[in-house]
């Protein structure tokens, strides 16, 4: 069985599909909902924990999307910069460490 | 009889045209009647009870009242469903301070302004636990209406209301405001038999569009099609509002907005408010949602998943099934329940659970997901949400919500009132 991976949704607007398009990584993004762009940045369970109590106004949608969502615009923005330094979507170790220094 | 309300009661408004309202506060001045000014949340109840939003109650409730919605779900007569209690608190000190007795009569202000009568025919405690377990299912105080109760104050007064000086309802929310006999105008003049209920508390996406078009089409049946005999009645609950929520302005004008811009024919749609504080108690909120809308005349009701409901408190078809549970003929409104719709991919359009067979393909997106989209700058596609509703919050973040669509702490300092009590 694949491990539950609870993503935090990166939603692609023009000036972030440039930024991946320029890093060649406009691949990574997936579509969904008629065609909406998103980057699905995975989180295990304890990452997702420590997400949750470092940012409180954020939300685990456990009902029906099972993503971390409401994160602030400036904090997506930090892991959208992190996913393009490192091409790569395992970041959230790096940023959690960025967040509890 | 015309009006019936819930419980087969007439719709029965308790408010003094002015002049006998100038005429009985003159008497209750004259009489040195006792003062009391009302919060926010009793002001609300008070205007609901008395334009019949709640009938048949005609006050708050008396013990009796209170233990027979905790235990039977029904008022103290033991017949009319009811399940959220209604009661108007008061701390010891300012019962003693104040002198209050049982019968009598005292005035009630809100903002310094008078507004209603009050006649206390019942002084009482209550359990605050108990009524925490039996009408929310928990005494977790992390539950919104279990916070609440425990922050009553531990006196009860019970008793009938009169309002004496109807609320100025404030911009925008004028047009949206019709009493449950204005209501029940308004559907005779679109000529409608069948109204059909959309409770909400958000500001549309396509999920909820295409339930109402889904309930609209199962509702409509055998009717004729000569000409619109049936419509949907979107009835937004304003009231105190959670971290997260949407700004009441956004709410009631992107709802009209679906109107507006012909995702629904102007003649077959409506959109109007109710004032209630969200209690998210799931199932016992179903049916005080089903009666509350049975008083403004609508024939159906939608109920969809995890209705009212709030954390995971409640199995999200708890709502649904309570309904099995009331004694036939004890509502006068058809329940219609939804199930799940998600984005189908194949199918390439927002779908239902009880249709789509492509399940393992959906991609579900909730209001919760709408909102991160929005507030990550990005518009989202017209199949999942309307352009035009998209546009209307940025214009109600500015105009109405201090830069901000969602409820922030600044706005509920700075906005303008959904209602004013002026001087009588
Ligand atoms: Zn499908």
């Amino acid at each position: 069985m694949a491990e539950e991976t609870y993503p935090i949704n990166l939603w692609i607007n023009e000036e972030r599909l440039e930024k991946l398009q320029q890093a060649g990584l406009a691949g990574m993004c997936k579509e969904v909902l008629a065609g909406l762009k998103v980057l699905a940045v995975p989180n295990t369970a304890e990452q997702r924990d420590t997400i949750l109590k470092i940012f409180p106004m954020a939300k685990f949608d456990t009902a029906t999307t099972k993503s971390i969502e409401l994160l602030p615009k400036a904090v997506k923005d930090k892991i959208f910069d992190l996913v393009v330094k490192k091409k790569s979507l395992s970041v959230m170790d790096e940023f959690i460490k960025t967040q509890t220094k | 009889m015309e009006n019936i309300g819930h419980g087969g009661k007439e719709i029965v408004e308790r408010v003094l045209p002015k002049d006998a309202a100038l005429k009985r506060l003159n008497e209750l001045k004259a009489a040195k009647a006792k003062v009391l000014d009302v919060r926010l949340q009793i002001a609300t109840e008070v205007i609901d009870i008395a334009y019949g939003f709640f009938s048949p109650l005609e006050g708050f409730m008396t013990k009796a009242d209170v233990e027979g919605v905790c235990n039977n779900m029904t008022l103290a007569d033991g017949k009319t469903v009811w399940s959220i209690p209604i009661v108007f608190d008061i701390s010891d000190d300012e019962l003693k301070k104040s002198g209050i007795k049982q019968y009598d009569e005292i005035l009630l202000t809100y903002t310094g302004n008078p507004f209603a009568i009050f006649d206390v025919t019942d002084i009482f405690t209550l359990d605050k636990k108990e009524i925490a377990m039996k009408v929310y299912g928990t005494t977790e105080d992390k539950h919104p209406g279990v916070k609440r109760t425990y922050q009553y104050q531990d006196k009860f007064l019970g008793g009938k209301i009169t309002l004496i000086n109807p609320p100025k309802i404030n911009e925008p929310f004028t047009r949206f405001w019709l009493t449950p006999k204005q209501m029940r105008e308004k559907f005779k003049e679109k000529g409608w038999e069948m109204i059909i209920n959309h409770q909400t508390r958000n500001v549309p996406h396509t999920g909820h569009e295409w339930l109402m078009k889904g309930a609209y089409l199962g509702a409509y049946g055998s009717m004729m099609v000569d000409k619109p005999r049936g419509g949907i009645l979107v009835n937004a609950i304003i009231g105190s509002k959670r971290d997260g929520d949407y700004i009441d302005e956004a709410i009631i004008l992107c709802q009209e907005a679906q109107g507006k811009y012909g995702y629904f024919r102007e003649d077959t749609f409506l959109t109007t408010c109710s004032l209630w504080d969200m209690r998210y108690a799931g199932p016992r909120e179903a049916v005080f949602h089903a009666c509350l809308r049975t008083n403004l005349g609508c024939t159906h009701h939608m109920f969809g998943r995890d209705h009212a409901g709030v954390g995971s408190y409640y199995d999200p078809y708890d709502a649904h099934r309570i309904f099995n549970t009331l004694p036939k003929g004890s509502l006068n409104i058809t329940p219609i329940f939804n199930l799940d719709w998600w984005f189908c991919p194949v199918c390439d359009e927002v779908t239902y659970m009880g249709l789509c067979g492509h399940k393992d393909k959906k991609a579900s997106f909730s209001g919760t997901m709408i909102r991160s989209i929005i507030q990550d700058g990005v518009k989202p596609p017209r199949r999942i949400f309307r352009p035009e509703v998209f546009d209307l919050i940025m214009e109600c973040a500015e105009k109405y919500g201090f830069g901000d669509a969602f409820v922030t702490e600044d706005y509920l300092k700075r906005r303008n009132p959904v209602f004013t009590i002026e001087p009588l």
